[in-house]
């Protein structure tokens, strides 16, 4: 799209099949997760709605068990860390790894360090909620491996 | 001279006519399908511009054309919060840093790098241009090599919606107030890695994967 105008008719084209919800089919049922990082990202602070969006997409893809989109149970299993919800961040976690042979290495790290942080602090109660966990870094791999 | 060593070079003629008459040159993907990755990590990208939201949209608009391409694609906000957590917030030493030790932190084949070049909204007279430019490039992590890469500009004039039925000025002073760089990145990426010849060859979740045609689709 390096002459102008294809590059408006293309943009026009996005536009209304936006409008009309009538995407191009795709091989895995992303719902609004990139708008949903957009999100995010314009507006870090309100994380809450991020983990409720991500919520509603991993619920719906899994209506359709062979579309879930790679990496979608992982990203809302770290929403669900980062509020403090370690036990279901595992659950999802495990899921990705269930799911993605190729998650493996990185699924196994991040259940190791969410075990290792449970035990350091307690979990919240059923249904509850905890601000960030204090010391350790939430995200961060054991050490050594890092460097 | 006997008949044969007349026919080989007629033959040879006519393969090279063959040649002229095939397109644009094609990309070399020998290393990329000698490495055969199975899951690329995209990383934080670098940011070329003076834009400050333009690395966080333009992230979110990746992992979806990629994974299509049939790879597994790491979780993109995911892998920035730890590589947050590991020190590594600023994406210039993300990119800095080796791929094949980037790979091992993760457990991926490959890294995908990109940077944006260009973000901007320029109003001149009656016409407002958005420009996105970005850099894409695909490292091994076994060998570290580069494996793909890609380049790509796309520009929009507000003026092309000259039969809209507003003014031209009305169109360009919205497109500058509010330029709309999202269909433009998303364009950028669906050329940059769905194009034959230019794409990421299907990956091994896509149903064309290991199919003998070249690239693309």
């Amino acid at each position: 799209m390096t002459s102008r105008r294809p590059s408006f008719l293309l943009l026009a084209a996005f536009a209304a099949a936006a409008a009309s919800g009538c995407a191009p089919k795709t091989a895995y049922l992303w719902g609004d997760y990139d708008a949903a990082l957009y999100a995010h990202y314009a507006n870090p602070q309100d994380s809450e709605r991020y983990l409720e969006r991500l919520g509603r997409i991993v619920q719906k893809a899994e209506a359709e068990k062979d579309r879930m989109p790679p990496g979608l149970y992982a990203e809302y299993g770290y929403a669900l860390f980062e509020a403090g919800r370690l036990d279901e961040a595992l659950t999802y976690y495990k899921k990705e790894r269930e799911e993605w042979e190729e998650s493996r290495v990185f699924m196994d790290k991040m259940i190791r360090n969410t075990r290792r942080l449970k035990e350091v602090r307690p979990g919240p109660a059923p249904g509850g909620e905890l601000p960030p966990p204090a010391g350790p870094t939430p995200g961060a791999l054991p050490a050594g491996e890092a460097k | 001279m006997s008949r044969s060593g007349l026919l080989l070079p007629l033959i040879g003629i006519v393969f090279l006519s063959f040649g002229c008459a095939a397109a644009p040159p094609k990309k070399d993907y020998t290393a990329f399908l000698a490495a055969n990755p199975r899951s690329i990590l995209v990383i934080p990208v670098v940011n070329n511009t003076t834009s400050v939201e333009a690395p966080g949209l333009f992230l979110s608009t990746l992992p979806i054309p990629v994974a299509e391409r049939g790879y597994y694609v790491f979780p993109v906000n995911m892998v920035k919060g730890v590589l947050e957590n590991e020190g590594l917030s600023d994406p210039n030493l993300v990119h800095a840093a080796d791929p094949g030790r980037l790979c091992n932190l993760f457990g991926a084949d490959s890294v995908l790098y990109v940077s944006i070049e260009a973000w901007t909204a320029k109003y001149l007279l009656i016409n407002t241009q958005v420009t996105v430019e970005f850099d894409y490039l695909m490292k091994d992590g076994k060998t570290g090599d580069t494996i793909w890469k890609e380049h790509r500009r796309v520009v929009s004039n507000s003026s092309d919606g000259a039969q809209d039925p507003l003014s031209p000025l009305v169109m360009a002073v919205i497109a500058k107030a509010y330029p709309n760089y999202m269909p433009m990145a998303r364009s950028a990426n669906s050329w940059v890695f769905t194009a034959p010849g230019i794409g990421l060859p299907a990956g091994p979740h896509h149903k064309e994967y290991g199919k003998p045609a070249d690239s693309g689709r």
